[in-house]
């Protein structure tokens, strides 16, 4: 057996409930949908930016429907005769024994082109299958995988944000016992950027090291050289070639954080007209990606990523050389210690909105005039401002 | 008043019956007609803030359930609670339960439903017929054409008009009596002009101004304005001009996050600004060509700041610096 210690916490904290698993409350209804309607569609997609739980919820479903797991890996998925050899008798097999079966697909957009018997087995296993078939992908949208999309039912999974992270941590800590830091947590969740799995990676390797200040040099390594490289080859070609179609197929991120380095780097590289191309051409990929959350049009997708790599690159019109030291995107991490600063401005505006029935925001949008509305003695105790908050409007008259 | 004792006046002065609202007459009208027969349809008031949306939307419940409208009202923000949850758990819990006393309905005012997003817009016309036998919606918009087809066709739609000077002559005239000030003429059309016509705003303002003497003179307002005016987005225009955008949209941001400004309302001062900058007749007009662009992609698209700096890139290349 085991020693806890040996095993990584994501793995001993997989959520076994429905209920546990957080942040994914509409991705949750829409498979117990599709539970319900099976077998008028055979197979789920998952699909999801790493660590946001689409194993998790796979093996939750197993466990609400006690059901018995028959998982494969994109590395078991390398050919006809490998799927034909692990799915084809399980699939069949009905009533051998009592449990039900999933069959899980784990990571199914590492099957590439070379695999393609493997995805065609895959698309007939869905067709025989008797039992629910679960399949997890992080990009479903390539074109290779049109037929398996039509089969499937597809839900997706969000990015976990950062409270719901940070509250998971907590969570682990009290179970685990470890003492760390709420700063280091805080940091840590917002440095995930929505994977759960990194997060709780980072956070044993802390716990372990018992030294606050490495928070920085855990994670995100990685990402940032794929970035770089890819942003690299974005700003110094002004040609499109095969590479330059697909130059973030390599990039590790979700596409809004991908928007964000592109965003903050732009005015390193480009000046004057190229500098209004550009930003003309990453604003058009922001209104289609506008176009995707509202339309729910996926295929809009195609256009968002054309326009942030070759149509980024396309701003100028010759190549260049040189080096440019990239800079992490800022602005978000602007707006969180923004948050912390007004923390206190916050509290009152909810207080004062509720009272006066207005909505926070336009409460915070009036906050010049509220404050001097709230020098009243009044009308703070009306309010039942607290101490703190009191201290606040006398510090900010 | 019933008490002495000061009090935020946009909630002493708010209209508590029907003849009190001002402005809105044809409105009153036929929504007091309605709430007489003691029987609402869903409602959906849209119209500019500061018009009486939420005002009449608690006369409505005070009319209809008298004393025990605390019980059978729920009052709801989409705009700090934009998520399908709101929809789907506060509204469904509130809904689910039988109405107190002799109205055989319950009230949800979800202000500001414009901001829900589409999926909550969806669940919200579900809930909508679910419990129509035991609930009624008001909604409130700036926008109706943000509010989802089905859910209008559900709701009889009230459209309110921004207040004239007239009306708010009278909403001031009101609270100069109550509370004792003197407002000197000047001073009431710089008061008007600033609140453009938002009823909310120009009660805030002349209390913010009364903080500091009841008689109201225009220098008094003048110092207030330009406390409660967003910072100088000219600042941001400049930089961008002499062809800094490094430093036009670290700016920007600062501006925005420390007065917590929308995208809109940044908008909204680059197109009035454009026409005070040294630059070309052709170009303001250009400019401002742009500027209506930026306007259409924000609503369009997903991330604001990137529609503002796109908008930015378009000053410095008409700085040509």
């Amino acid at each position: 057996m085991n020693l806890p210690e040996n095993i990584p916490w994501c793995e001993k904290h997989r959520v076994l409930c429905f209920s546990d698993l957080k942040g994914q409350d509409l991705a949750v209804d829409k498979v117990n949908m599709f539970l319900k309607n099976f077998p008028k569609k055979k197979a789920i997609i998952l699909h999801g930016p790493p660590g946001t739980g689409k194993t998790s919820l796979a093996y939750v479903i197993a466990s609400e429907l006690d059901a018995e797991i028959l998982e494969l890996n994109a590395s078991d998925l390398r050919n006809k005769e490998k799927i034909l050899q692990i799915i084809k008798p399980a699939s069949e097999q009905r009533s051998l024994f009592k449990k039900s079966k999933i069959i899980l697909v784990d990571e199914v957009d590492g099957i590439s082109i070379k695999d393609r018997g493997g995805l065609s087995e895959l698309l007939a296993i869905i067709e025989k299958s008797c039992f629910p078939v679960i399949i997890t992908a992080n990009d479903i949208w390539k074109q290779s995988f049109n037929l398996l999309r039509q089969k499937c039912e597809l839900i997706q999974l969000k990015e976990i944000d950062y409270k719901t992270i940070l509250d998971l941590l907590i969570n682990i800590c009290k179970k685990e016992k470890c003492f760390v830091n709420k700063d280091v947590l805080t940091s840590i969740s917002i440095k995930a950027r929505g994977d759960i799995r990194a997060a709780i990676n980072d956070l044993q390797i802390i716990s372990r090291l018992d030294e606050s200040s490495l928070v920085k040099e855990v994670g995100e390594r990685n990402k940032e050289e794929s970035i770089f490289t890819s942003l690299q080859y974005i700003f110094k070609n002004a040609n499109i070639d095969a590479k330059m179609l697909n130059i973030f197929d390599e990039v590790n991120m979700n596409i809004d954080e991908i928007f964000l380095w592109v965003e903050e780097n732009i005015p390193l590289e480009y000046k004057k007209e190229e500098l209004a191309k550009a930003f003309d051409a990453l604003s058009i990929a922001d209104v289609f990606r506008g176009r995707i959350y509202t339309h729910q049009n996926w295929r809009f997708m195609v256009y968002e990523y054309f326009l942030l790599g070759p149509g980024i690159a396309a701003s100028k019109k010759f190549n260049r050389t040189g080096w440019t030291n990239y800079k992490k995107p800022s602005r978000i991490l602007k707006i969180w210690l923004n948050n912390q600063r007004c923390a206190k401005k916050k509290t009152i505006c909810i207080k004062y909105a509720k009272y006066c029935h207005i909505s926070t925001k336009q409460a915070m949008k009036d906050f010049m005039l509220v404050k001097i509305i709230l020098r009243d003695n009044n009308i703070r105790e009306k309010l039942k401002l607290g101490s703190e908050e009191i201290e606040y409007l006398d510090k900010h008259m | 008043m019933d008490f002495k004792g000061s009090d935020v006046w946009t909630e002493r002065y708010r209209p508590k019956k029907f003849d009190e609202l001002i402005g809105q007459d044809e409105i009153v009208k036929r929504v007091k007609s309605l709430a007489d027969s003691m029987n609402i349809p869903h409602l959906l008031f849209a119209g500019p803030a500061g018009t009486g949306k939420s005002t009449l939307a608690l006369i409505i419940v005070k009319e209809l359930f008298g004393e025990s409208w605390r019980d059978n009202f729920l009052e709801l923000n989409a705009s700090d609670e934009r998520g399908i949850e709101v929809v789907r758990q506060k509204v469904k819990d509130f809904a689910r339960t039988k109405a107190m006393g002799d109205v055989p309905f319950k009230v949800i005012f979800l202000d500001e439903a414009d901001a829900l997003t589409r999926e909550a817009q969806q669940a919200l016309r579900r809930t909508m017929e679910n419990f129509t036998s035991t609930c009624r919606f008001i909604l409130s918009c700036n926008y109706s054409s943000k509010i989802l087809d089905p859910i209008q066709s559900r709701c009889v739609v009230f459209r309110f008009r921004l207040l004239e000077k007239k009306d708010v002559k009278k909403v001031m005239d009101r609270i100069s009596l109550g509370e004792g000030l003197t407002i000197n003429p000047e001073a009431f059309d710089m008061l008007y002009e600033f609140s453009e016509g938002d009823c909310r705003r120009v009660i805030n303002l002349m209390q913010a101004t009364a903080s500091i003497s009841p008689n109201i003179t225009l220098d008094l307002v003048n110092t207030i304005v330009s406390q409660a005016k967003p910072s100088d987005i000219k600042i941001v225009l400049d930089y961008a001009l002499a062809g800094d955008f490094l430093n036009a949209r670290e700016k920007l941001l600062d501006i925005m996050l420390k007065e917590s400004i929308s995208g809109q309302d940044v908008i909204k001062a680059i197109q009035k600004e454009i026409w005070n900058l040294p630059i070309d007749n052709d170009l303001k007009v250009r400019l401002t060509e742009k500027t209506g662009e930026a306007e259409f992609r924000l609503v369009e698209g997903s991330d604001e700041f990137i529609q503002l700096e796109s908008l930015l890139a378009s000053f410095i290349l008409a700085g040509g610096k």
